[in-house]
């Protein structure tokens, strides 16, 4: 058989001859760049409880939605990721779409909030929010866009206050977390969420962060970086990737009560479809959510599959549910180019047919 | 006698490493002085750079060895037996990519372990609980006994668990090379390149890896790496919080019950504030209803009043009263409250 491996040997040592010259070229652009900043689109701050922020976007224009949007994020990385730069940010294209937008900033957790539930979350810190925002436009109900286990949140936030929410947009939000090809949940499935807590108190953001790059070991850890060697004579493409690196390891910790309620009722018991989900005292029906729902997935997503989001549809008592499959990953979902001209167009469209 | 093209390829690696070199001390180095920034840190031995570095170094090493030794196959030589030399020695970037991050996350727990073992065997109890198990202890230090035995025994038990997920580990990069055996036999395809074939088998390694990391095998093993860990980390925390005691310093349970009291308390202060507003409501609705109430009483009393009147004006010619402004607005009483 003829041998497939067609390396020449001149070309594979011109290969790390060049490797080295990016290197070393790369070098000056590397140092001399400072911390790379998010989009930081204008903003005002409307309400602030404990490390709590809401901000309510201004944008350049009036905007011509009626109702408003509260972006609820996930308690794991940053909001940021909303707002990443300039050219790439959700919230600025909603904005110019003409959605009045609203963000809770859930900010860095320390040991004073190790005891924090997810009833403090979701019927406390988030129904504040939403009362604040229902306030300020003088309406019953508003639109809310839950991200990720934000989407989770907002999902249970709809089920219970079913009064104060107008239209409900989940992005990559696990529902069923059963489903086979969920990594995360298969390896949590046997651990001891009562010891690891009790022992941890506050589950540090270092440790998440290692959890997720041993999804992709490889890829993430080692192939990216040498890719990264491609762009280091490219100050703005480079700027760009610090960037990403500084909103995947600039990450909070998790609160200890809320990360042990969330890990056992969902990810190890998968309450939310069984229906048996309590928050609170008060069981989550998800069923009872009869708001119209959009739920956007990422097909390549690997933190949350495609199937983890798909869920939704049997379990929502809305007859008016919208299911929107883009073409992406966990995080393109937000950034990428494709999500630019795609996403919130679609959550737009589908919000102003509602509003 | 000699070889002009191992010399140049010696030449090579030398240099190569003293860019390399260069490189990471040029990264190091801090940009402008600062009279008032603080000394820079020693460039040998900088653990964080190093661990940032880990992973490039890893591919830049396994490049400059694929070069040197492999990546010229003679005609005729079997090309999956130079697979495995060029993947298989200790440069391989799988070592490196994995175990960087793996000993990342456990590093301070070895090197916790490590002392903690060293002041358990100075003791005399961590061998005895690892090959014996725990043995009976009695006098003045019997608590502490048992408890650094417990700890012993504990660390030793999370050595076990590490090693069977290590093997996982292990297993998910021998199926890689097996996987990526298979992509290179797909009729038509050629590699040309080292980043070619690293790609390639990146993509192998991780469809491997992703398979064990699925299996119950792996779920089971990770889940009893983790609960092996903590409670080690538990025994840790005891008796640190023990010494702490002695020394008449606050300990983190301490701390950690207080924060518990006082969102206890926040809760159910914010329950009450809830529930007295909620008895308000109640107090206006039932208000409302009895003013409602009196309205009616007092509209039926008029009416009754001003029947006689009524049945005397029927007698007399038909006229319209032109609507004044106190009876249109008496006329919608619900809608001024």
């Amino acid at each position: 058989m003829q041998t497939p491996l067609r390396i020449d040997p001149a070309k594979a040592i011109a290969d790390i001859a060049a490797f080295q010259r990016k290197l070393a070229a790369g070098m000056g652009h590397l140092r001399d760049l400072r911390e790379p900043e998010y989009a930081n689109t204008p903003r005002e701050l409307v309400y602030s409880e404990d490390k709590l922020k809401v901000w309510h976007f201004t944008g350049h224009g009036k905007a011509t939605a009626k109702t408003p949007l509260l972006i609820v994020y996930a308690l794991v990385n940053t909001v940021w990721m909303t707002d990443l730069q300039a050219d790439r940010s959700m919230v600025r294209n909603l904005l110019e779409q003409g959605e009045d937008v609203y963000l809770i900033d859930w900010g860095y957790p320390d040991g004073a909030d190790r005891w924090l539930t997810l009833d403090d979350y979701i019927n406390g810190y988030l129904d504040r929010c939403v009362d604040v925002v229902r306030e300020r436009h003088g309406l019953d109900a508003i639109n809310l866009l839950g991200i990720c286990q934000g989407g989770a949140f907002s999902l249970c936030y709809t089920a219970l206050h079913p009064d104060k929410v107008k239209n409900l947009v989940t992005m990559v939000t696990p529902v069923d977390f059963h489903t086979p090809d969920n990594m995360l949940s298969h390896w949590c499935r046997r651990m001891d969420v009562d010891l690891f807590v009790d022992t941890m108190g506050n589950i540090p953001a270092g440790l998440m962060n290692y959890v997720y790059l041993t999804l992709k070991p490889l890829r993430l850890n080692q192939q990216k970086y040498i890719g990264m060697v491609d762009i280091l004579d490219n100050p703005t493409e480079l700027e760009n990737f610090l960037r990403m690196e500084r909103w995947i390891f600039d990450s909070p910790d998790q609160a200890g009560e809320a990360f042990r309620q969330f890990i056992k009722d969902f990810y190890q018991g998968n309450k939310l479809v069984k229906g048996t989900l309590e928050i609170g005292g008060r069981t989550v029906d998800l069923g009872l959510i009869t708001q119209p729902v959009l739920n956007i997935f990422a097909e390549q997503d690997h933190l949350v599959p495609p199937d983890a989001s798909r869920a939704l549809g049997k379990h929502v008592g809305t007859t008016d549910y919208t299911q929107l499959a883009f073409k992406g990953g966990h995080i393109g979902i937000y950034v990428s180019s494709r999500a630019q001209r795609e996403v919130p167009p679609a959550i737009h469209q589908w919000l102003r047919q509602r509003d | 006698m000699a070889d002009p093209a191992n010399d140049f390829i010696r030449d090579y690696q030398a240099l190569a490493q003293q860019s390399w070199e260069a490189w990471t001390r040029q990264f190091q180095q801090q940009p402008a002085a600062n009279p008032f920034a603080p000394p820079p840190a020693p460039a040998a031995g900088n653990d964080m750079l190093e661990r940032t570095l880990a992973g490039l170094k890893g591919y830049f090493d396994w490049m400059q060895a694929a070069a040197a030794g492999n990546a010229a196959p003679s005609p005729g030589a079997d090309w999956r037996q130079q697979l495995q030399q060029l993947f298989g020695g200790t440069s391989q970037p799988f070592v490196q990519a994995f175990g960087g991050i793996d000993s990342a996350g456990a590093e301070s727990f070895a090197r916790q372990w490590q002392s903690w073992m060293q002041a358990a065997r100075h003791g005399g109890f961590a061998d005895l609980a690892a090959t014996q198990g725990p043995t009976p202890a009695f006098g003045l230090s019997r608590e502490q006994q048992m408890e650094q035995q417990a700890l012993a025994a504990a660390l030793m038990a999370s050595v076990q668990a590490t090693a069977r997920y290590q093997e996982l580990i292990q297993r998910a990069n021998t199926q890689g090379m097996q996987r990526l055996q298979g992509k290179l036999a797909e009729p038509g395809r050629q590699v040309d390149s080292l980043k070619g074939l690293y790609d390639l088998w990146v993509d192998a390694a991780e469809e491997a890896y992703a398979e064990i990391a699925l299996s119950d095998e792996f779920r089971d093993a990770y889940g009893e790496m983790v609960d092996a860990q903590m409670r080690v980390r538990q025994l840790q925390q005891r008796q640190t919080e023990q010494v702490c005691q002695q020394l008449g310093m606050p300990t983190r349970s301490e701390v950690s019950s207080l924060g518990e009291r006082l969102q206890a308390l926040r809760r159910e202060f914010r329950a009450s504030r809830a529930g007295a507003s909620v008895d308000h409501a109640d107090e206006i609705v039932a208000l409302r209803r009895e003013v409602a109430t009196l309205k009616r009483q007092l509209a039926s009393a008029s009416a009754v009043a001003s029947a006689p009147k009524k049945a005397a004006s029927e007698k007399a010619p038909k006229k319209v009263p032109r609507p004044t402004a106190a009876s249109r607005s008496s006329a919608s009483p619900r809608k001024r409250k």
